[in-house]
């Protein structure tokens, strides 16, 4: 048996571990152009703050797909010939599978923006980008982020801590708009709006870039007023790389269609990570999370079902953590308004400043949010897994969730799925 | 799998707390609880007693899972499973602090506290590491050494189940144990 991974980082990486497991016979090939060592792309963020150096954000190298037994090849993915189950690669060299993985990821939604000088645009995705924001970082110097998500967030922080002063400039009405509740949302806004060297500018776009005459770019903005900047980077999201198979056959739509086991519409092709639009826990249509953990589950889930080792997957469920200005802030499942609405809302009681919030959609629940809250939001993305009510959730947990016992404990509200020790 | 493993009785833990005094004690620098107590860097238990219905108390540790969620979770894969079998280990120099394991966890037993082994100090999560130093040396895990009620135990887990099968037999047969 041969498997092919297309895609050799968060997905791609964790599948090549569990198909050596699974099959220690098996002739494994990973096809990735990245150099060597493999990298935690989230990172970037932090080696941007100086919180990490670049290299400290290395998952694996070559000695790690050695040791699993997986050939690399170093090229690009080209085509997708699904009938005669070859993936052709940059080289123009064919590579036959008879179980293929599509891990190959997603790159940075373009910002958006027109003018002459759009391209002077960075983008923080990858390492390439970190690399190219870093050389235009001048501490004392002026940069504006497009975007209010959790990448415009953490370059903005980034670019903070590099001494740079920061316009802020969102097309929301508030920051996170996508990724916590409107408490959270107003609580980060205040914050940015309180912290020296940051502008936050809600409700606002870039229309034209063009060269500034104090500093390299001048951003024209759709209200009318103009920014000289040193730095203009972008953080607006990703879309998935599927251009190279829209004439394979697969089902795609903004990524490759896979359904619960993560099989594509080809029975031998399966897709994970940041390319595999599945099945969503919480909103029941097919989505894409592209996140650190979703990717490296999929990636194990899709290795098991390669190898014959059946494996359900209950769906993707949106999850993340940063921290905010010294606080935690922490999110699962649909928190945001836009999807929320109708559904009911419990806030736990918590420690002193802290921040709890459960959202219910017909009694079950379907998602948390939390600042500074005891870090429990895994119990609760557990509970949206296995669909708790909200009547099995007791009232001495609610009341006290720094230290209540486990929902997952014996005599608990998820009791049967704990474990002895 | 672990051959032996800590396995909870939580309807025998009186809540007494000897079991999180001795875990950060076995997990400071002099390893002893009266200088443990005046260390820069104080240590703090990975063993963790819940409040459940009625208050009954609740020792909540790591499960040690197998596929881990925070080690999935992991960003800069700090989270080892290969220093000790069937251990799920934090490295505290590759931990940047950032949540997600916590975030991760079903039990609720990742916490964040600075931390003696990680470069700088920061703060880094800390959860239970089997005591696989101690274990090594012939030693049973400090919270096991500490509980005076039978609640935590060491004992190896496919014993453990025949002998909750014996239970049920006697059970069945009413026979008291």
């Amino acid at each position: 048996m041969r498997y092919v991974v297309v895609g050799l980082h968060a997905a791609g990486r964790s599948a090549c571990a569990y198909l050596r497991r699974a099959d220690p016979a098996a002739e494994i090939v990973g096809v990735d152009p990245a150099p060597m060592p493999i990298y935690a792309r989230p990172l970037i963020s932090y080696a941007l703050a100086g919180e990490m150096t670049p290299e400290a954000m290395t998952v694996a190298d070559d000695a790690f797909f050695q040791s699993l037994g997986v050939t690399l090849a170093r090229e690009r993915a080209v085509a997708l010939d699904v009938g005669r189950g070859l993936v052709g690669l940059s080289s123009g060299r064919e590579v036959a599978f008879d179980r293929l993985l599509l891990a190959c990821g997603a790159g940075p939604r373009p910002a958006g923006v027109e003018g002459p000088l759009s391209h002077e645009i960075c983008f923080f995705r990858g390492r390439t980008d970190l690399a190219r924001v870093m050389d235009r970082v001048r501490p004392g110097g002026v940069a504006a982020v497009l975007g209010g998500g959790l990448v415009g967030f953490k370059l903005t922080m980034g670019l903070l801590a590099r001494g740079m002063a920061v316009h802020l400039i969102v097309a929301s009405p508030r920051p996170l708009a996508l990724n916590v509740d409107e408490y959270v949302g107003r609580w980060v806004a205040k914050r940015l709006a309180d912290a020296p060297g940051v502008t936050l500018r809600t409700s606002t776009s870039v229309c034209e870039v063009e060269a500034g005459a104090t500093r390299p770019l001048r951003l024209c903005l759709n209200t009318g007023e103009c920014l000289e900047v040193d730095l203009a980077a972008a953080g607006k999201g990703v879309i998935p790389r599927i251009q190279w198979l829209a004439d394979s056959g697969l089902d795609l739509d903004q990524g490759v269609l896979a359904d619960g086991c993560l099989r594509t519409a080809d029975e031998r092709i399966y897709a994970a990570g940041d390319v595999a639009q599945v099945p969503d826990m919480v909103h029941g249509d097919a989505r894409i999370n592209a996140v650190w953990p979703v990717a490296v589950e999929q990636g194990r889930v899709a290795a098991l079902n390669m190898a014959g080792v059946r494996a359900a997957y209950p769906g993707t469920l949106a999850q993340n953590a940063i921290p905010v200005f010294g606080s935690r802030m922490i999110s699962v499942g649909a928190v945001n308004p836009a999807f929320t609405a109708g559904t009911e809302s419990v806030e736990a009681d918590g420690p002193r400043g802290s921040y709890l919030k459960l959202v219910f959609r017909d009694d079950r629940i379907i998602g948390a949010v939390g600042l500074d809250a005891p870090p429990r939001l895994g119990e609760l993305a557990f509970a949206i897994r296995r669909g708790l009510r909200r009547q099995d959730i007791p009232d001495w947990w609610l009341d006290n969730p720094k230290n209540a016992a486990p929902l997952a404990a014996p005599g608990g509200a998820l009791t049967g799925n704990a474990r002895l020790g | 799998m672990l051959k032996k493993t800590v396995i909870v009785r939580p309807e025998l833990c009186v809540g007494c707390m000897q079991c999180m005094i001795r875990c950060a004690e076995a997990h400071s620098q002099t390893k002893a609880l009266a200088s443990a107590i005046r260390e820069d860097i104080l240590a703090k238990p990975r063993i963790h007693i819940g409040v459940g219905p009625e208050n009954k108390p609740f020792p909540n540790k790591c499960r040690h899972c197998e596929p881990a969620p925070c080690q999935e979770a992991c960003m800069p894969a700090a989270i080892r499973s290969d220093v000790a079998e069937g251990l799920k280990i934090v490295d505290p120099a590759r931990c940047i602090g950032c949540g997600m394991c916590a975030m991760a966890c079903p039990y609720y037993v990742i916490r964040f506290y600075r931390d003696k082994d990680a470069p700088g100090h920061p703060s880094v999560a800390v959860k239970c590491d089997g005591c696989h130093d101690r274990v090594a040396a012939g030693d049973v895990p400090a919270c096991v050494a500490a509980c005076k009620t039978g609640a935590l135990t060491f004992e190896d887990v496919n014993l453990y189940l025949k002998e909750g099968t014996n239970r049920l037999a006697r059970a069945a047969y009413g026979v008291r144990s």
